[in-house]
């Protein structure tokens, strides 16, 4: 394959996760992810990776944009930070415990009845 | 102590790939009760750090493709932009409506997902092409 299509498939999915992730204020690395694989033919490992230094300075970006506009404060954010770093750690130690399987289906009936609530029961 | 441990649940499932943030803006925007807006700053923010500390090991590891890194910056920088401004000009109700259609969306192709290739483990975290490409 070409560079130019090269470059070309990959400004198009960063421009379309950079939608998303501007939008929801995240997800962008659920799309990114799966379009890297199929456009640019990485394996899952380099996807998920490559997608985490494409995100990154998009969430800055976006952040900046939600606290000048949005009204972020930094005082509501700091527990859930604490827990993220807490949780980052625990993940390491879980990784091989945890059956992926099941644990996908559990979250995207979780994300199925959330959407569902937010959609329609608002 | 709430918001603590949400935050904690998502950050163990961010290291797994399963997507840690939606399930951190789900917490806060359907079961919390939090503005839409203000949810989704915050886990923006949320990603900043896991991610900063994730990345040298990527690199380090070779995971991160480089050839892709400046097309998909670039314009992911003029999309992320454009619509977190029209975002947060919207009417929270409205998003948060908005981001309801996206979940069923998202919950939907994670369930019927077909698995990636042969070759990969079930948990989807096996190699496929993992090598740097051709």
């Amino acid at each position: 394959m070409s560079m130019e299509k090269n470059k070309l498939r990959s400004a198009v999915a960063g421009g379309a996760a950079g939608l998303i992730n501007g939008f929801f204020g995240g997800g962008g690395g659920m799309l990114l992810v799966p379009l890297l694989a199929r456009w640019r033919g990485l394996g899952d490992r380099r996807a998920f990776a490559t997608s985490v230094a494409v995100i990154l300075p998009l969430c800055a970006l976006s952040a900046g944009i939600y606290f000048l506009r949005g009204g972020l404060a930094l005082s509501a954010a700091l527990p859930y930070l604490l827990g993220g770093l807490a949780g980052g750690t625990l993940g390491g130690v879980l990784f091989k415990r945890l059956n992926m399987t099941w644990l996908r289906r559990g979250f995207a009936l979780l994300i199925l009845y959330a959407g569902v609530r937010a959609a329609f029961f608002s | 102590m709430a918001a603590f441990l949400a935050g904690l649940a998502a950050g163990v499932l961010s290291g797994f790939g399963v997507g840690g943030g939606t399930l951190l803006l789900i917490y806060m925007t359907v079961f919390a009760g939090m503005p839409q807006t203000l949810a989704q700053g915050i886990n923006l923010l949320y990603f900043l750090p896991t991610a900063a500390m994730a990345l040298p090991a990527h690199v380090k590891n070779g995971f991160v493709e480089r050839s892709v890194l400046l097309p998909a910056v670039l314009s992911g920088l003029v999309g992320t932009a454009l619509a977190a401004w029209a975002a947060t000009a919207l009417d929270t109700a409205l998003l948060h409506r908005l981001f309801g259609g996206f979940l069923i969306c998202v919950g939907l192709s994670e369930l019927f997902r077909r698995p990636v290739g042969k070759g990969v483990s079930p948990d989807g975290c096996g190699d496929r092409s993992d090598s740097p490409p051709k």
